[in-house]
């Protein structure tokens, strides 16, 4: 059993584990504590406390705190978990009230986001491997340029003579290599629109002699090469995007939770 | 995968760390400087080299070269010692990273706005941080009046300290709440049902719990009544219930004059069997009626309409369809059961609700008969009221022989199966009133007819909705078709209630399905 299926059945087995001892307690104690419900909510808190520091983790890495990969198992599971102590917070009810509806709101779109992140996680670098080629995704902007630069000197250089290849770069290619294309195609694993614009490409090759082909086959291939640097950067994207979601609504989620907080204590059976 | 379009691998001696927060603004152009932006996203670009001063042994002002990596520039460093080569400077470009924490500041900036603005108002606060709808009692019209006779707002103020309390004070109230916020020790030993500070405000209006009984135990009001639920206040649980009634200390603790109120836990376990059971309750009423004879005797004739004389006849479901409509002689007798007394006068009948209507139509006959000559203009009035009298006078003898066969008489005209009959050309004879009614003589000449008692409900402390029972027939639930006493209660035990209402049965067995809280009201019968 390699590394990684460990990795995955511990951490399995440790939330299945945590469920069943969390829906015990639920049973055991929900009418048994009368203030449960705070009990639970601080338990929650807890686990969202710890969710969120993963990211601050990340940006202590000087601290000896044990390995990111750790803690991105422990993100991962106990994030699954925290799902099971907010749905038990919740006595598996739906919440009443502008602000409790937020927060349930906020809750679910973090988690939904993260559910999201992990798919992309686990699926999106394999579909890049799987692809080829390697690009950090804040060169993609250089290496595309180049492409360009390199298209363009093909078709519009002093070494060009074809005029139907400098007027098809003109009007075909030159906004296919001016900026990223086809980002939504890529990430649905479409090749239509690079076929369709190959195919129009290949059709210049009844008025092309010998230089004029090897002219439209080196376009042909840097047109393939920008389309896999658009394909690394529509799943680099995704892979980055669902971020923009899942880390800013956890601060939010954190600021309603601590105002949850004080409302529930201010106004609970214990305020005077 | 061969034929897959690659991409361009990446100059792995100009890698960027991915985790930059700015990159220079002409990396998108593929040349960008070595230096990059510094950390606020500040251009760093000065020159390509960084000119070095060599004094060389005799000489005093020395000479300025070129640094440039790659080799030194063919025109080298200008005479005050900088590069002439200047690079241009760009304008940093933000990583994601970078957008992605200005999003989340804006997110955290937003959140704790709304929250001010929200939070801050009074309107909105109370609209917005409300955990849900507030029950009518303590949000009509009637819990108004109440508050601006004791001038408090209609708020949440009314039950709660902070409630009226500004972002400060709720903080303030959150602070000082028992058990307090970290005192997790505190509120994981809290006692179930202990009275909270909260309920104070609730005996601003309910002083004593004076809807409870007295001898209920001081607990909390909100274990049982949970506010924030919705405009009918949720029922109570079995938990709740069973806290009190599945405690036996509690319950004798709660003994008044030395009655005994059995341990509950759950319906169909150790409920304890009805009262009209249990305490053998026999029903009070005088009217004489005979359930088994009536359902299940061969003569008992048919209805009008031709069918059988069944329960729905006579026990017709009220408007609400909970319970079912009084039994009248007028809606439910009269059809079978004929006030002819007159055998040979099917036109005239007796009264029927007063004995001393009764006793005024039998003394007035003369008058009735009359009226009844010209109301159908016989020819000769006189003759025919005449004969009439003669006629009664054969059959019953005096006025006054009349009058008592008419009350006491419990006897009938013919057979018995005569009494309901509608066979035939004329309806079957009255009886006599002491066939259905208790009949008593008095001094004052008039007898006494006691009037029938017919009870709405029996089991005045738990509630029932017939309508919710339409699916099953009356005969499983209550045993008409043995009962031939007006006594029998016809009610069915609690087993016939547990066979559904039960965790095996199915359906609910809470204990607010059939109970409501129960201040002492009227007795039972």
């Amino acid at each position: 059993m390699n590394r990684f299926r460990r990795q995955f059945f511990i951490g399995l087995f440790a939330l299945v584990a945590a469920t069943v001892a969390a829906l015990w307690a639920h049973r055991r104690f929900h009418h048994a504590l009368p203030d449960y419900a705070f009990l639970t909510g601080w338990a929650l808190f807890a686990a969202m406390f710890v969710l969120t520091f993963f990211n601050a983790r990340k940006k202590l890495p000087f601290l000896p705190l044990g390995k990111t990969e750790t803690w991105l198992q422990i993100h991962i599971y106990l994030g699954f978990f925290t799902v099971v102590l907010f749905l038990i917070h919740l006595n598996f009810r739906l919440p009443h009230g502008g602000f409790e509806i937020t927060l349930a709101w906020l809750f679910a779109l973090v988690s939904i986001s993260g559910v999201v992140g992990l798919i992309f996680s686990r699926t999106l670098p394999r579909r890049l491997a799987t692809r080829g080629g390697e690009a950090i995704f804040e060169n993609i902007p250089a290496l595309r340029h180049a492409l360009k630069t390199e298209a363009e000197n093909l078709a519009l250089g002093p070494e060009a003579k074809s005029p139907f290849i400098g007027e098809f770069y003109t009007q075909r290619l030159a906004p296919y290599f001016a900026g990223p294309k086809n980002q939504w195609r890529h990430f649905t694993e479409s090749r239509r629109a690079l076929h369709a614009l190959l195919a129009e490409l290949d059709d210049l090759r009844r008025f092309a002699n010998d230089s004029d082909r090897e002219k439209i086959e080196k376009l042909a291939a840097l047109m393939r090469q920008k389309d896999g640097l658009d394909y690394h950067r529509s799943l680099q994207l995704a892979l980055k995007l669902w971020l923009f979601i899942h880390i800013p609504l956890t601060y939010g989620l954190i600021v309603f939770t601590l105002l949850h907080i004080v409302l529930v204590f201010g106004f609970s059976g214990g305020a005077r | 995968m061969s034929n897959q379009p690659s991409v361009p691998n990446f100059d792995a001696q100009n890698y960027a760390r991915p985790n930059q927060n700015w990159i220079c603004g002409h990396a998108c152009e593929g040349h960008a400087c070595r230096q990059g932006p510094d950390a606020n996203g500040r251009c760093r670009a000065t020159a390509e080299c960084k000119p070095m001063l060599e004094t060389k042994p005799g000489e005093i002002k020395g000479r300025w070269r070129c640094t440039r990596s790659g080799g030194e520039c063919e025109a080298g460093p200008l005479p005050d010692g900088s590069c002439c080569r200047p690079i241009a400077k760009c304008s940093p470009v933000p990583t994601l990273r970078v957008w992605r924490g200005r999003m989340t500041l804006a997110v955290v900036a937003a959140s704790c706005a709304v929250l001010l603005v929200l939070v801050g108002r009074p309107p909105w606060r109370n609209q917005f941080i409300s955990p849900g709808e507030i029950s009518h009692a303590h949000s009509g019209e009637l819990f108004a009046a109440v508050f601006a006779t004791n001038h408090f707002k209609e708020n949440c103020q009314a039950c709660h300290v902070a409630g009226n309390s500004g972002p400060g004070g709720i903080v303030t109230a959150a602070m000082h709440a028992k058990p307090g916020i970290l005192d997790f020790q505190g509120l994981a030993n809290a006692r179930t049902a202990e009275p909270t500070a909260i309920d104070a405000s609730c005996l601003k209006c309910h002083a004593g719990r004076n809807f409870h009984q007295a001898n209920a135990p001081p607990i909390s009001c909100s274990f049982c009544h949970a506010e924030h639920q919705g405009k009918i206040m949720a029922a109570p649980t079995d938990a709740n219930c069973v806290f009190c009634h599945g405690n036996s200390a509690t319950l004798v603790a709660a003994r008044v004059n030395g009655g005994v109120v059995p341990v509950i836990h759950h319906f169909a376990g150790d409920h304890p069997q009805f009262r009209f059971l249990s305490e053998k309750w026999r029903d009070p009423d005088t009217l004489k009626f005979n359930h088994a004879l009536h359902l299940t005797s061969a003569t008992i004739p048919k209805l009008p309409g031709g069918e059988k004389l069944d329960c729905t006849f006579c026990h017709q479901p009220d408007a609400t369809g909970a319970l079912m409509k009084p039994v009248t002689f007028e809606n439910n007798c009269r059809v079978c059961h004929s006030l002819q007394f007159d055998p040979a006068t099917p036109q005239l009948m007796l009264p029927h609700g007063s004995v001393e209507s009764v006793t005024a139509f039998l003394r007035s006959l003369p008058k009735q008969y009359l009226n009844l000559a010209i109301k159908e203009n016989t020819a000769v009035a006189n003759a025919f009221v005449a004969q009439k009298l003669a006629n009664l006078r054969t059959l019953f003898g005096s006025g006054e022989e009349l009058e008592q066969r008419v009350f006491f008489s419990t006897a009938t005209y013919g057979p018995e199966t005569q009494i309901g009959t509608l066979s035939g050309s004329t309806r079957a004879m009255f009886p006599g009133c002491a066939h259905c009614h208790e009949v008593k003589a008095t001094a004052s000449g008039l007898p006494e007819i006691r009037k029938p008692v017919m009870p709405e409900r029996w089991l005045l402390q738990a509630k029932f909705t017939h309508a919710k029972h339409t699916a099953i027939g009356c005969a499983q639930c209550h045993d008409a078709i043995h009962s031939e006493a007006t006594a029998d209660i016809l009610l069915p035990p609690k087993e016939t209630c547990a066979a559904c209402h039960s965790p095996r049965g199915g359906v609910a067995d809470s204990c607010a399905e059939c109970h409501t809280y129960h201040k002492p009201r009227i007795a039972a019968r």
